[in-house]
């Protein structure tokens, strides 16, 4: 008995030393963790920001994902980059540009422009780049940048991009999800498997390790081609799914920056001492999708006309919001190619013109609808969803929402098996009405919504290749006039971008969704 | 000697009821337990004449309505309002409802399906019992939650997905007990005799071997109820619980846990709900198993 | 020695039947296509990945490819990340098994007092008490339990970090939210046990030659009630590893549980799958352990 008492605290003590082991690390940790909190008094030099959701990969072709996109643009950089404020493009890897025909553009790279181990940026990199995802069928980029055909180096800094069809939106493409320049030598070298464990890029940061669903590290490159960054030596991402833990994370100062903070906790956050939240109106749209499919009642445009109106746009930016976002009746923001402003920041609402709509229509003790919606996708969209179908009732229309798990709702989509109504928030990485406006297109959406209008169909495809940038704009606005019109679908609002930042630091979020962290700096 | 096990004289019940009552009431949880699960079938079966609102209607201008005896709440929402205006206590006492039905059928489902596999691969062995003790060793091997979380994915969230998944993840527990109780039942003097006198084999297994191990049953599927109530509120955490608009413990505490921070009553009577009756569902499941459970009876 | 080779051997057909389980499962859910590509891919782009991935083969043929795969080290590949997905998995073991052990200490700690305290008080209102206080544990929902221990330890007393892995008070309320729950068992079956052996001859022997309570409980009565722990720890191995995925999510987390979560909400079914294997893999080693300890602490079991 005695000898099987030794062996059950030999047990007992192998268990504490796994743990104590383990706590070996992180003490160490610990150390390190203190030494930083020292230095927050005086001159922290890293920076932590806390996202909800972990990034895809470094593949910057193979990813669909804004907030993957959001730390690479950290890391990477386009040949040519938006300016969020007038929606101008502006050099960035390219140093100059211009549009020689209506398929060929030219460009010139900064010369000395190095990727993070030392290698310079050339034109080969930039063809290596932009002709693999352009001819590679299976990255997930592919079908925004096969309108390329080719890149013809000219020499070492010159090359061009020749396109299949003439490319209005060309600049606009490069300069976003996908559009990150890859070093090819090193690629080539050690092999794709290889870049994808130890990433280099030619931007501000460089990559230290990603811990899966818990970190990004990142640390300052020295000979970043423009301004080393002076304020940040480290730069932490933190994954932190949970909202509530991720708002106490803010507040207790373990980290610099949070995203995605709910409307909940938003006066927390901006009450708190040493927090405030930065807002700024977001390129996502929160829409209803209907379907004009005949047999629906929302084939009719009265019907369709009296279900908007019956939206009070402004009762759910404010009880659901927190006020803030901002109604609009096309999907088109400012700052976009082709906005449409007569038709922004505004929104229709009637009750009485409803109703009427509806006994119009052959529907005057209104009927009954199916209305899907994901759940946790996009802000506050269940709620939204619940409150549109409470106003809704007020016209005797009642709306069955069915919640779904998002690959479900993303199947239903695909198999066309959804009903009279979906819910759906866009993004636009284009910032080009060609892309908002697609969502309207006949031919694409054949069996899912059947919305179809001729005349917009044409001014769509006109302008789709129109190399006359004011016509094309003309196109674009008259496209969502009609749109409007005919109410295809409805649209609710432009979601707002919330982010709390410590005091301590100055933020201004973008509407575009990245994290440009050389534009996060110390007070 | 069959008979005398399974039909009871009504003097002998009149008994067994007295001794139960007198047991019951010498354990101060059981009681305790007792009177907690009966108020919460009834206020489930009540509900609609309970509810002093709709559980769904939304009111935008009433949203975080604090409860009553705090400053800012009034009669009309006893226990305030959550982020649509909805009337919190409407929606714990339609939330049982859903919370009970969810723990019960799918307790019931596992139970009939643990209850056959554990009499039939007790009684008969060979392969069909070695198959489905290997069936049951890997669903064992597979936390409930995990099998649950991944068939809810494969199959949408939803009240009867839920039911069906939770039924068909839980059935393990029972089939094992069953199974060991009739192992050693099996062997007992009257079943060899039934058998040797040629009675059916299903006649033996349901009119004798049943009845004997049935009070096990009841007492491992009262104690899931609870893991069953508080597996939903898991699932309902990670998204794949019940879905709106209906509403279930879970549901409500999983949409309230955003605001615990700012307004604290979203998420903290249905969280007082669920772990209320967790605990009288625990102490009525123990002294259950006090008074069935003849090994336990000192 | 013949008792626990079979016990080993049983093994292989159960996890086959749990890769038949997992399997048919993944290819009900139907494959991750329509994640993988943008929201305008076409129907023609849908069907050449479906084919370059192997995904339009039927089903035995899929399966037996996987099998096959995975006798030979192979799990697949995770179709979110791009990489290995047992390599992925076995990365984030290590977090996991570190709060687990943790969980188990926290149960431990509270499972024994509060077990030997009731069962040494049975009925009086110190037993309803510490029963009560055991079963509060496993009656509240975890993720509830521990946002609210963030919300009072780390924002409002910042005494613990919010969330996260790394040094020794990262583990503590991650620790308590999952040992909570387990508790509540251990301190029943603690009790149970301790009842029967104060019942027993000897106990009662030791008694009645004056030996002081105290001692008795201690000396002779609590080592009964190792049996249990260990028998508990065991069983509850798969219920604290389903635990690990909330709380794993609630803190930040970074082990299996958060991993395997994100899969199953992409569709991630590689991961999903390895994730399984290796879980379950886990929990049947840990039962065999316990076998081999119960016969180790108490010579009364004696396998055939």
């Amino acid at each position: 008995m005695k000898r099987k008492l030794w062996m059950l605290g030999l047990l007992v003590m192998g268990l504490f030393l796994i743990v104590a082991c383990s706590n070996d690390d992180g003490d160490g940790e610990q150390e390190k963790d203190t030494d930083e909190k020292t230095e927050t008094s005086g001159d922290n030099r890293t920076l932590t920001i806390a996202l909800g959701s972990d990034m895809v990969t470094f593949d910057v072709h193979d990813h669909i994902n804004t907030s993957t996109e959001a730390i690479h643009v950290n890391m990477f950089n386009y040949l040519v980059k938006r300016d969020n404020e007038t929606g101008e493009i502006l050099p960035d890897l390219a140093e100059s540009f211009e549009n020689i025909d209506d398929l060929t553009w030219e460009f010139k790279l900064k010369e000395g422009v190095t990727f993070h181990n030392g290698d310079e940026l050339t034109s080969t990199d930039v063809k290596y780049s932009l002709e693999r995802v352009a001819t590679g069928e299976e990255l997930k980029d592919y079908t925004n940048y096969n309108q390329i055909k080719e890149v013809e180096i000219l020499d070492d800094y010159r090359f061009r991009i020749i396109t299949h069809e003439p490319e209005p939106v060309l600049l606009n493409r490069i300069s976003r999800i996908a559009s990150g320049i890859l070093p090819s030598k090193y690629i080539e070298e050690n092999g794709f498997d290889h870049f994808l464990q130890n990433p280099i890029g030619t931007g501000p940061f460089q990559f230290v390790e990603w811990v899966r669903d818990d970190r990004i590290v990142f640390e300052v490159y020295d000979d970043f081609f423009e301004e080393k960054n002076e304020d940040w030596d480290q730069l932490v991402f933190r994954i932190i799914p949970e909202n509530s833990t991720r708002v106490s994370e803010l507040l207790t100062g373990g980290v610099d920056i949070a995203v995605n903070i709910p409307p909940a906790d938003w006066d927390r956050v901006s009450d708190h001492e040493d927090t405030y939240l930065a807002q700024e109106t977001s390129n996502r749209t929160l829409m209803i999708f209907l379907r004009s499919t005949e047999g629906y009642p929302t084939s009719d445009q009265r019907v369709r006309e009296a279900l908007d109106l019956a939206i009070d746009n402004q009762a759910i930016i404010d009880s659901l919001l927190g006020g803030a976002g901002v109604p609009t009746i096309t999907r088109v923001a400012p700052g976009n190619f082709g906005f449409a402003e007569h038709l922004y920041d505004t929104y229709n609402y009637d009750l009485d013109r409803a109703k009427e709509l509806l006994a119009e229509a052959g529907f005057p003790d209104g009927f009954e609808m199916t209305f899907h919606s994901p759940r946790g996708r996009y802000l506050q969209d269940a709620e939204v969803a619940e409150m549109v179908a409470g106003m809704w009732a007020q016209i005797g229309v009642t709306a069955n929402i069915e919640f779904m798990e998002w690959s479900n709702f993303v199947e239903l989509r695909n198999a066309h098996e959804n009903e009279d109504a979906y819910l759906l928030g866009l993004g636009n990485s284009m910032f080009d009405a060609a892309n908002g406006l697609d969502w309207y297109n006949a031919e694409r959406f054949e069996g899912e919504t059947d919305y179809r209008n001729d005349e917009v169909e044409e001014l769509l495809a006109a302008a789709m290749t129109n190399m006359d940038l004011e016509e094309r704009n003309e196109q674009y606005i008259q496209a969502q006039e009609l749109l409007a019109e005919d109410v295809a679908h409805i649209v609710l609002h432009m979601e707002s971008i919330n982010i709390g930042v410590s005091e301590g630091i100055d933020y201004t979020p973008t509407m575009d969704e990245m994290i440009y962290v050389d534009t996060i700096t110390r007070k | 000697m069959s008979r005398s096990l399974s039909m009871h004289g009504t003097a002998k019940k009149n008994s067994k009821m007295k001794r139960w009552m007198k047991l019951l009431f010498r354990s101060k949880t059981g009681t305790v337990g007792l009177f907690i699960v009966v108020s919460i079938v009834l206020v489930a079966i009540l509900a609609p004449w309970l509810a002093p609102h709709e559980p769904q209607t939304i009111d935008p201008v009433n949203t975080h309505k604090p409860p009553m005896w705090m400053e800012g709440g009034d009669r009309s929402n006893i226990l305030g309002t959550d982020n649509l205006g909805r009337d919190i206590l409407s929606r714990i006492i339609y939330g049982s409802q859903v919370s009970l039905l969810v723990g019960i059928s799918s307790v019931v489902l596992a139970g009939v399906i643990g209850v056959l596999v554990g009499l039939f691969t007790g009684y008969f062995g060979g392969f069909l019992d070695t198959f489905f003790m290997r069936l049951a060793d890997s669903f064992l091997a597979i936390p409930n939650i995990l099998l649950a979380l991944v068939m809810l994915g494969v199959f949408g969230p939803g009240l009867l997905t839920l039911i069906l998944v939770l039924g068909v993840t839980n059935w393990v527990q029972y089939a094992r007990i069953i199974r060991s109780e009739v192992l050693s039942i099996k062997e007992r003097d009257f079943i060899r005799a039934a058998k040797s006198i040629g009675v059916k084999h299903r006649h033996i297994i349901f009119s004798h071997l049943y009845p004997n191990v049935i009070s096990s049953f009841i007492v491992v599927a009262t104690l899931s109820v609870a893991s069953t109530i508080i597996l939903e509120s898991s699932l309902s955490f990670l998204g794949l619980g019940i879905q709106p608009p209906q509403v279930s413990w879970g549901t409500i505490l999983s949409d309230g846990r955003d605001y615990l921070a700012t307004s604290w009553w979203l998420a903290t009577f249905p969280g007082l709900a669920i772990t209320i009756s967790v605990l009288g569902i625990i102490f009525l499941g123990d002294w259950l198993r006090d008074i069935l459970d003849p090994r336990t009876v000192k | 020695m013949h008792y626990f080779l079979k016990r080993v051997l049983e093994i292989i057909p159960v996890l086959l039947i749990i890769t038949f389980i997992v399997f048919t499962l993944v290819f009900i859910a139907g494959d991750p296509i329509a994640l993988l590509l943008p929201e305008d891919a076409t129907a023609e782009d849908i069907a050449a990945l479906q084919a370059a991935l192997g995904l339009d083969d039927p089903f035995y043929v899929q399966y037996g490819r996987y099998v096959v795969n995975m006798l030979q080290g192979d799990f697949g590949t995770s179709f979110r990340y791009g990489e290995d997905a047992m390599l992925l998995v076995l990365e984030r073991l290590p977090a996991t098994i570190e709060l687990a052990i943790a969980s188990i200490l926290v149960a431990i700690m509270i499972a024994i007092p509060l077990g030997i305290w009731s069962a040494t008080k049975k009925n009086s209102s110190i037993d309803l008490l510490a029963t009560g206080a055991a079963v509060l544990g496993k009656a509240m929902p975890n993720f509830w339990l521990g946002i609210m221990l963030i919300l009072v330890f780390s924002v409002t007393f910042s005494v613990f970090p919010v969330s996260g892995r790394g040094s020794f008070s990262h583990l503590i309320l991650p620790a308590i939210t999952l040992g909570t729950g387990i508790a509540a068992e251990m301190t029943r079956l603690i009790r149970s046990s301790m009842l029967e052996t104060l019942g027993q001859d000897y106990i009662r022997t030791a008694k009645s030659k004056g030996l002081r309570t105290g001692i008795v409980v201690y000396k002779h009565a609590f080592r009964n009630t190792l049996v249990p722990v260990v028998t508990i720890i065991a069983l509850q191995t798969s219920t604290l590893v389903g635990g690990t995925l909330i709380t794993e999510t609630v803190f930040a987390w970074p082990g299996i549980g958060q991993l395997l979560i994100q899969a199953v909400n992409n569709r991630d079914m590689a991961i999903v799958q390895a994730c399984v294997m290796v879980i379950a893999f886990f929990v049947i080693m840990m039962n065999l352990i316990a076998d081999l300890l119960y016969q180790l602490l108490d010579p009364r079991i004696r396998y055939k």
